[in-house]
Order: C-alpha cells, then sequence, then structure tokens
C-alpha cells in the first residue's frame, strides 16, 4: 500500500477529523469519460466546466453517486457489473470496493440516504429477475447490510428525495447477465416509477398506460415536489413517443412531447434528464439534441448539439456534456464553457444539489 | 474559462477535407436541390397536373443531400417536412386524405401551409397525390401546387442558411464559434454524416423490405410507390462516394472498390422496388446488396475514419 492510500485509509477509518469536499477542490460535477488512449477515468469539475481532479477508472464507468458531505464518491461500472468502487476523490484512492452479493448485479446508478450513512444501490436478483436495492452501510465500512425490493423488474436510476424517500426508475427491461445486455422481455415489460422507504418498503408506484408499455422509465430528476422521468423507447416508435413524464406523489403522470418533428428527432430516446430554474432538460445522443420544458410539461425549445447525453442542473440553468469533450452552458443557448480531449460518458452527476 | 491551447494546437493539420466538403460537396449538393424543387414549383403552377417529370427530378436532387442531416436541415423539422419516411404509422396518407377531404384552406395561403404538419408536406406528400389522377381545378391540383411551392421554399431557406453554417464548419475552434469548438467537431459531424447515410441505406432503405425471412416486407421498401426504392440506393451510393472523396482528400482505394462494387450489384439488380424480397432468390440478391454496403461502411471506417481519429458518436452508438 502506497503511503498516501494508507494514510487516506486511516483517515476514513477515524471519526474525526473528516474531510470534505472543499479537500477535493470543491467540484461542482462528476462524470466519468473514455480518454484519448482508450482508457476510461472519473473527473471533478469545477462550475466552469475545468478538471479539479481525475482518478483512473478500470473500465467503462456509467453513473457515479457522490457522498453528500465526505469527498467520496461511488463509481459504477456499466451494467451488468459486479462492482463499484469507492474513491477519496482527495487523494484518488480506491477506499473499497463494493462486489454485489451471489445472485446479484448492479445496473450502474446508486444514491446516499441518512446524511450518508446509508448507501442504496440498484441492483437485478438474476434468478428471479426482480429489482432490488442494496442497502450498504458507509460506517461499516460500506458493508453489506441488507437488500428491499425496487418495486419493478430492471431497476435503473435512483434518487434521494426529501425525507429520503427513494424515487427508483424501473426500466421494465429483464436482462440476464449470461445474456450480457440482450433484453428478454419486450413483448410483456411494464416500466414502473416507484416510491420507497428503507423503513416501509413499496409506498407507491406509478405506472404508464399499457399502450405505452414499450417506454422503458430510466433516469430520474426532482425539483420543488416533482419528480422528472425520462425514458427510452423499444422496438418500433409509435411516434411520436413522448420521452419526458412529470409526477407529484400521489398524483397523476403528465407526458410531455414537443412538436411531432422534433419529437421525432429525439429518435425516441432521452438520455438523461435534470431540473432547474422552472424547466426540465432531457439529452437525446441520438438525436444530438436537448429538448427544455417547463414544469407543468410545455414543450420550451430544442438545443441542437451532437452527441449530448450528459445533463446537469448549474443554478437556474443546465450544463451538459457531449462525447465530443465539450462542457456547455446552457441557459437560452448553448455556450461552451471546455473542449476536452475525451469523451464525457452518459451522465453529468451535480454536488451538493 | 477558456479552453487552453493545449488542445487545439493538436487537431490543426489532420482534417483538411473539411472546406473540400463544404465547398465541393455540400453547397452544390443544395444548390441542385433548390433549382430542381423550383422547377417542380414552376412546373406545377403552369400545370399541377403534369409534374411527374419534376417531382421525380427533385426526389433524385433530394438524394444527393438527403444525407447533410445536420445544420439547417435538422431546423424546424425541415428533413421531415421534405421526407416524412420511413413512415411507421401511414401518417402521410392519413394526413394527405384528411386535407383532400377537408378542402382544407392552408394550400391557398403559403404561410399557412407552412404550419401544415410535416406529414401533409413534401415528396411523401406530393407521392401519396400523384398516385391517382386528378383534374385541373379541383382542389388536389390546387394542394399539389402547394406541396411543390413548400418544397421550393424549404429547399430555398436551406441553401441559404448553409452560407452561415458552412463557415461555422470552416472556422471550428476559433473564438465565439458555439456550435463546433474544434476542428476535430466539424470533421467528426461530417464523417458522421457519411457513416450514418450508409448505415441508413442498409437497414432502412434496404433492411426494411428484407424484413426477415419469415415475413418479408416489400411494401415497407422507400418511395415504391413512385418506382424509385433500387434508384434511391444507387443515388444515395453516388452521393456518399463523393462526400467520401471530399473528406478524404487523399487516395482510397479500398472506399472506392468498396463503392463500385456496391454500385455494382445494385445496376445489375433490376428489381427497381424490391418486390423480389418475398421469394428466396430474390430476397438473396437484396441481402448481396446489402452486404456490400456494409463492406463499404467497413472501408469507409478503415480507410477514412480511423486515419483521421474520428468515431461517429460515442454516447449516440451505446448508451443506458
Amino acid at each position: 500500500m502506497r503511503r498516501r492510500h494508507f494514510l487516506s485509509a486511516l483517515l476514513a477509518s477515524a471519526s474525526l477529523p473528516a474531510l470534505s469536499w472543499a479537500d477535493a477542490g470543491n467540484p461542482a460535477f462528476l462524470a466519468a469519460a473514455r480518454e484519448e488512449n482508450g482508457g476510461y477515468a472519473l473527473f471533478g469539475l469545477d462550475n466552469g466546466g475545468a478538471d479539479l481532479f481525475r482518478i483512473p477508472l478500470p473500465g467503462r464507468g456509467h453513473a457515479a453517486a457522490a457522498h453528500p458531505t465526505a469527498p467520496e464518491a461511488v463509481a459504477f461500472a456499466r451494467r451488468p457489473g459486479t462492482f463499484a468502487l469507492v474513491i477519496d476523490c482527495v487523494s484518488g484512492g480506491v477506499l473499497h470496493r463494493l462486489d454485489a452479493p451471489e445472485g446479484r448485479h448492479f445496473y450502474g446508478h446508486g444514491a446516499f440516504l441518512e446524511g450518508g450513512n446509508l448507501l442504496v444501490t440498484t441492483e437485478n436478483d438474476i434468478d428471479s429477475g426482480q429489482g432490488v436495492l442494496g442497502l450498504w452501510a458507509r460506517d461499516a465500512g460500506y458493508r453489506r447490510i441488507g437488500e428491499i425490493a425496487s418495486g419493478g423488474i430492471g431497476p435503473h436510476e435512483l434518487l434521494r428525495l426529501p425525507g429520503d424517500v427513494i424515487a427508483v426508475a424501473n426500466g421494465g427491461i429483464l436482462t440476464h447477465p449470461d445474456r450480457g445486455r440482450d433484453k428478454l422481455n419486450l413483448d410483456t415489460m411494464r416500466p414502473n416509477l416507484s416510491y420507497v422507504t428503507v423503513a416501509n418498503g413499496i409506498e407507491e408506484v406509478v405506472e404508464l398506460d399499457a399502450e405505452l408499455h414499450h417506454a422503458s422509465i430510466r433516469h430520474l430528476a426532482y425539483a420543488d415536489g416533482q419528480v422528472g422521468f425520462a425514458m427510452q423507447w423499444q422496438g418500433d416508435l409509435p411516434d411520436p413517443a413522448p420521452l419526458l413524464g412529470l409526477h407529484r406523489k400521489g398524483g397523476h403522470p403528465v407526458l410531455c412531447s414537443a412538436d411531432l418533428a422534433e419529437q421525432m428527432a429525439m429518435d425516441g430516446y432521452a438520455g438523461s434528464i435534470a431540473m432547474a430554474g422552472g424547466r426540465v432538460a432531457i439529452t437525446s445522443p441520438r438525436g444530438g439534441r436537448v429538448h427544455l420544458f417547463d414544469t407543468a410539461g410545455e414543450f420550451l425549445q430544442a438545443v441542437p448539439r451532437r452527441d449530448v447525453c450528459g445533463v446537469a442542473s448549474a443554478g437556474a440553468g443546465f450544463v451538459v456534456t457531449d462525447g465530443l469533450g465539450g462542457v456547455l452552458a446552457l441557459d437560452e443557448g448553448l455556450s461552451p464553457l471546455v473542449s476536452a480531449p475525451r469523451a464525457w460518458d452518459n451522465h453529468l452527476v451535480r454536488l451538493g444539489g | 474559462m477558456r479552453l487552453p491551447l493545449l488542445f487545439t494546437v493538436l487537431a490543426a493539420p489532420a482534417f483538411a477535407g473539411v472546406p473540400e466538403v463544404v465547398s465541393d460537396h455540400i453547397q452544390p449538393g443544395f444548390a441542385q436541390f433548390a433549382q430542381a424543387t423550383q422547377a417542380l414549383a414552376e412546373a406545377a403552377g403552369a400545370d399541377c397536373t403534369a409534374i411527374e417529370a419534376p417531382y421525380q427530378s427533385a426526389f433524385d436532387a433530394w438524394m444527393g443531400v438527403s444525407h447533410l442531416a445536420f445544420g439547417p436541415l435538422e431546423q424546424g423539422g425541415r428533413n421531415l417536412a421534405v421526407s416524412f419516411w420511413p413512415d411507421t404509422r401511414g401518417m402521410v396518407p392519413k394526413t394527405v386524405a384528411k386535407l383532400i377531404a377537408d378542402e382544407d384552406a392552408a394550400a391557398l395561403d403559403p404561410a399557412a401551409f407552412a404550419e401544415v404538419s410535416v406529414a401533409g408536406r413534401g415528396l411523401y406528400a406530393l407521392e401519396t397525390v400523384l398516385q391517382e389522377p386528378y383534374a385541373q381545378g379541383s382542389y388536389t391540383c390546387t394542394y399539389a401546387a402547394a406541396v411543390a411551392d413548400d418544397l421550393a421554399r424549404v429547399a430555398r431557406e436551406v441553401q441559404a442558411d448553409w452560407q452561415a453554417y458552412g463557415a461555422l464548419l470552416l472556422d471550428a475552434g476559433a473564438e465565439g464559434n458555439a456550435t463546433y469548438l474544434s476542428e476535430k467537431e466539424a470533421a467528426t459531424a461530417i464523417y458522421t454524416a457519411l457513416m450514418t447515410g450508409l448505415e441508413f441505406t442498409s437497414d432502412t432503405r434496404i433492411g426494411r423490405p428484407l424484413g426477415t425471412f419469415d415475413r418479408p416486407r416489400p411494401k415497407r421498401a422507400e418511395a415504391w410507390r413512385s418506382g424509385r426504392s433500387l434508384r434511391n440506393v444507387t443515388l444515395s451510393l453516388q452521393a456518399l462516394r463523393d462526400l467520401a472523396r471530399a473528406l478524404a482528400g487523399g487516395e482510397i482505394p479500398v472506399t472506392e472498390a468498396a463503392f463500385a462494387d456496391a454500385l455494382s450489384v445494385a445496376a445489375d439488380l433490376d428489381d427497381p422496388i424490391f418486390a423480389g424480397v418475398a421469394d428466396p432468390m430474390g430476397r438473396l440478391r437484396v441481402e448481396i446488396l446489402q452486404q456490400r454496403v456494409d463492406l463499404v461502411r467497413d472501408a469507409v471506417a478503415g480507410e477514412i475514419g480511423t486515419p483521421l481519429g474520428l468515431a461517429a458518436g460515442f454516447n449516440s452508438a451505446d448508451g443506458d
């Protein structure tokens, strides 16, 4: 063990004094990327999109979960990955390696609850095909302490809401690691948005109408009591296919579409979602555009940008990232912040928001 | 914070083909499309029952630019306003039938017609109209002329917008260019158009009518009602070869051979609307054409993409 790793391990095991995100340079965002040499890394970015730190990853990353106060990020491999790394964003060292228990694999997203003491991960119970949420105790060295039902098949992103309610995007698509990323139940898939608490389990399950059962609910955002969910259509598109839904707990979902031509240009695919300043942004790398809606679901604007996928809130606006290395501010239009020599992967994770 | 100089220096000399693509491929292509649709609109103005030949010429010209779907063509739904295909739910015939049944007044006013659903405009709306004879003075005749006028307007606007948009490709990476942050981005946009065009010809133009062995779908061929399915494959391959030559800016013998081979298979096919996919021998011949187009993709990737360090999309190719 190198000295700094040893030191950081010591620090992590001590209850005081704790490091904070300030020690990692106060990053505003985390994002995974493929670098020019073909390798992969996790980056911390400041508000202007400039690199604050770079931590090599052993393979292609998907999303990262940031601890609310300590400078720790959990980097997930792409599904169907069986491990995740808890990374010390000050030293760059790996603090812990999370191995999915026997019979489980990760889906690529996670979130912290209980002030950062509990990590929750989306997982597949491989034998039953049912989605589960894995529970990991940070203060016990990220020990696996249990799991609860996710409320559906193929849970992808999950989000902590106020009161430690977990919103889960159960994408509905059954996969099996023996078959890689093959989709095994397209005829019968039935995605949903579930609200779950660790104490009480599933509190509410929101399903769309049967004719929308091919709309895989995959990614989530939250603002002012409203969850935004972004969808990815499977199979032939019944154009125009809605890709955005808005939901308030206890209410009915509102589905949102642009005009016919703009909606078709999204190619049935929304890769990420964020909400800020009374607007909702969804990205389509396939369509090469961002769609902006208001929080009542009215379409506002399309913003073209090739291979765009990552999006996060930034004040009253957004920041987007793309496969060409661009980090751009999105307010009325796009303003380039940085052009980095790497391909930003699917998600841009906002810290402290 | 602005991009550090470090990253821009690396990109400079590698993408010499971009100016050639703009001046020798994109601008002449859209000029030809504007000219052909203007001729169609003028023919329809003179006699809206005699537009079959200029319609075919306008469609030919569209095949010279249909792969250039980025920039002006992707704004305001113009791409679909020209070519609403594939039309998976039969929206074009439904929309056209309703406009004609209602004798919708939008056909009398170009500004109002520009707001009609994209499924009721463009080449496929005209193709639908041309299936049945109609008389001078009929609403259908007025509608056909309105579609032709609208097409010419869209083509004119796209051609005009390419003047400014072409400049963005040429000064990629310059301060203030918010569209192309580096020269590599500009080259990637063009390379993506080339690869996506080849993919569309293989997977959609040829793949849709092929369907599956048990269920061939000849009526899903592109523009089969106007007898153009194979012609569109040939013209698209010729346009994409033109683009590949301009982008490469040097000898590309493997790519040239692959294009020549695919075009020769297309020339020998003698199945203008891919009706042959319904019988095993005919199907095999169309499958061979598809395979030859896929070989062109491999050749372009190896001979143009790899040397220039270009790839068509990271997130768009493999999301989650």
